[in-house]
């Protein structure tokens, strides 16, 4: 294209957009529109990220509250319980809600300019980090002890029910100590009843072994005789 | 044309004189037509998505901020306009597609004794050969030697990491200098 062709061009363009200016066939936009788009994108990035909070730590209370939490420190069988013990729907739905929250932040200059990964690490950091802090406020187990005896409204009955929760591994137990014998000991929960647990010298026992009544136990074995198990790890946790 | 800078003048628009965007129109039409038919590859089409982007410069001026420099922000809306171009054309794949760069940090390549003559060379043959890369890396070439903006610049305009941009580039050179020797043999 030529210089002239190009200039005419150009001021054709000129012209197209001001004439559409001056007979008002466009409209600038106002202020408080953007304003408006702003606030609203500001406040779909907060509520999806305190929903993310929310979820990453009810994730971690159910893995605490059904004792899977301590089975890494059996070695892999642990890992291996830990792997069928976790709420893998919650953890599947704090994917997505990282891979939203990405989306609605990648505009964000502070975000754009740097590498996926690094927003991406960030903003599990800050998940998993807040999601701890909560699951160690009474919140939830306040919460699941009342849907344990019916006294939520439905919609967070469910939520805080079995609804979430992976099924509990069929090798872990959970109970409070309620008598101590030689190499054995009997738990209760609530749930399943009393459970008579052996122990062995091949029982591991990453905490001590200094058991007494009344303290809460996390227990991984097989079960040798009707309400009996043999113990491959146990180890105490908090009541 | 006044002397104004452009966010000045961006200013006054913003204030309500809607006259002083004909001197926007008139810095940037040039600019924004070689940009378009560079990228595009199609010179036909580009006089009406040039307008098209004036169009919506104006519409959308007041969510400008005038603390910042206006030259990104206009290039950002017709890197948008253009690329929605391709895609109703079809044009390309990869411009669109996930981009694995934006995935990880990159290091800065390290510059070669040689770089300068390499790159003389290249500006030679970027003219020649620009329409047979791909428009994802033909995008950040013309920004960079045609449109002489720096990586910061571009990575505001495509918004991807600084470090992207310098992967793109050292990627689309290293394409037209194999276009170019792929030229010269035959």
């Amino acid at each position: 294209m030529n210089e002239e062709q190009q200039s005419e061009k150009s001021s054709s363009v000129r012209s197209g957009v001001m004439d559409a200016i001056q007979k008002g066939r466009i409209q600038m936009r106002p202020r408080w529109h953007f304003v408006l788009l702003s606030i609203l994108a500001l406040v779909g990035v907060l509520i999806l990220f305190l929903t993310l909070l929310y979820v990453s730590s009810l994730a971690l209370f159910f893995l605490r509250d059904s004792g899977v939490w301590v089975a890494p420190s059996f070695g892999m069988r642990g890992w291996w319980t830990v792997v069928r013990g976790v709420p893998w729907f919650l953890v599947f739905l704090v994917a997505i809600f990282i891979l939203v929250l990405e989306l609605l932040v990648r505009r964000y200059a502070f975000v754009y300019q740097k590498p996926l990964l690094a927003s991406v690490v960030g903003i599990l950091i800050l998940i998993v980090v807040g999601g701890f802090a909560i699951a160690q406020t009474p919140m939830h187990r306040q919460l699941a002890l009342s849907a344990r005896h019916g006294d939520l409204p439905p919609p967070l009955q469910f939520w805080y029910g079995d609804m979430f929760r992976a099924p509990q591994p069929d090798e872990l137990y959970r109970g409070v100590i309620i008598s101590i014998g030689d190499h054995q000991f009997v738990i209760v929960d609530p749930g399943t009843g009393t459970t008579t647990v052996i122990l062995t010298p091949r029982t591991r026992l990453p905490y001590g072994e200094d058991f007494s009544v009344g303290a809460s136990v996390v227990v991984i074995g097989d079960v040798v005789a009707t309400d009996t198990i043999q113990a491959f790890g146990v180890a105490e946790v908090d009541n | 044309m006044t002397s104004e800078t452009d966010e000045v003048v961006a200013r006054r628009v913003q204030g309500g004189e809607s006259e002083a965007f004909g001197d926007l129109v008139e810095r940037y039409q040039g600019k924004l037509l070689r940009y378009a038919r560079k990228f595009l590859l199609d010179p036909d089409d580009a006089k009406d998505i040039v307008q098209d982007i004036f169009i919506k410069a104006y519409q959308n001026i007041q969510s400008f901020d005038a603390t910042r420099r206006f030259s990104p922000w206009v290039y950002r809306i017709a890197h948008n306009e253009f690329v929605n171009a391709l895609k109703k054309r079809k044009a390309s794949r990869t411009v669109f597609a996930f981009d694995i760069d934006t995935l990880f940090p990159h290091l800065p390549a390290a510059e070669t004794a040689d770089s300068a003559t390499l790159e003389r060379d290249l500006r030679k043959t970027l003219d020649e050969h620009l329409q047979r890369v791909d428009a994802k890396y033909r995008e950040p070439l013309i920004l960079y030697y045609l449109e002489g903006m720096d990586y910061k610049e571009i990575s505001e305009i495509l918004q991807i990491p600084i470090s992207t941009v310098g992967v793109r580039l050292a990627r689309a050179r290293a394409m037209l200098r194999k276009i170019g020797e792929q030229s010269t043999e035959l």
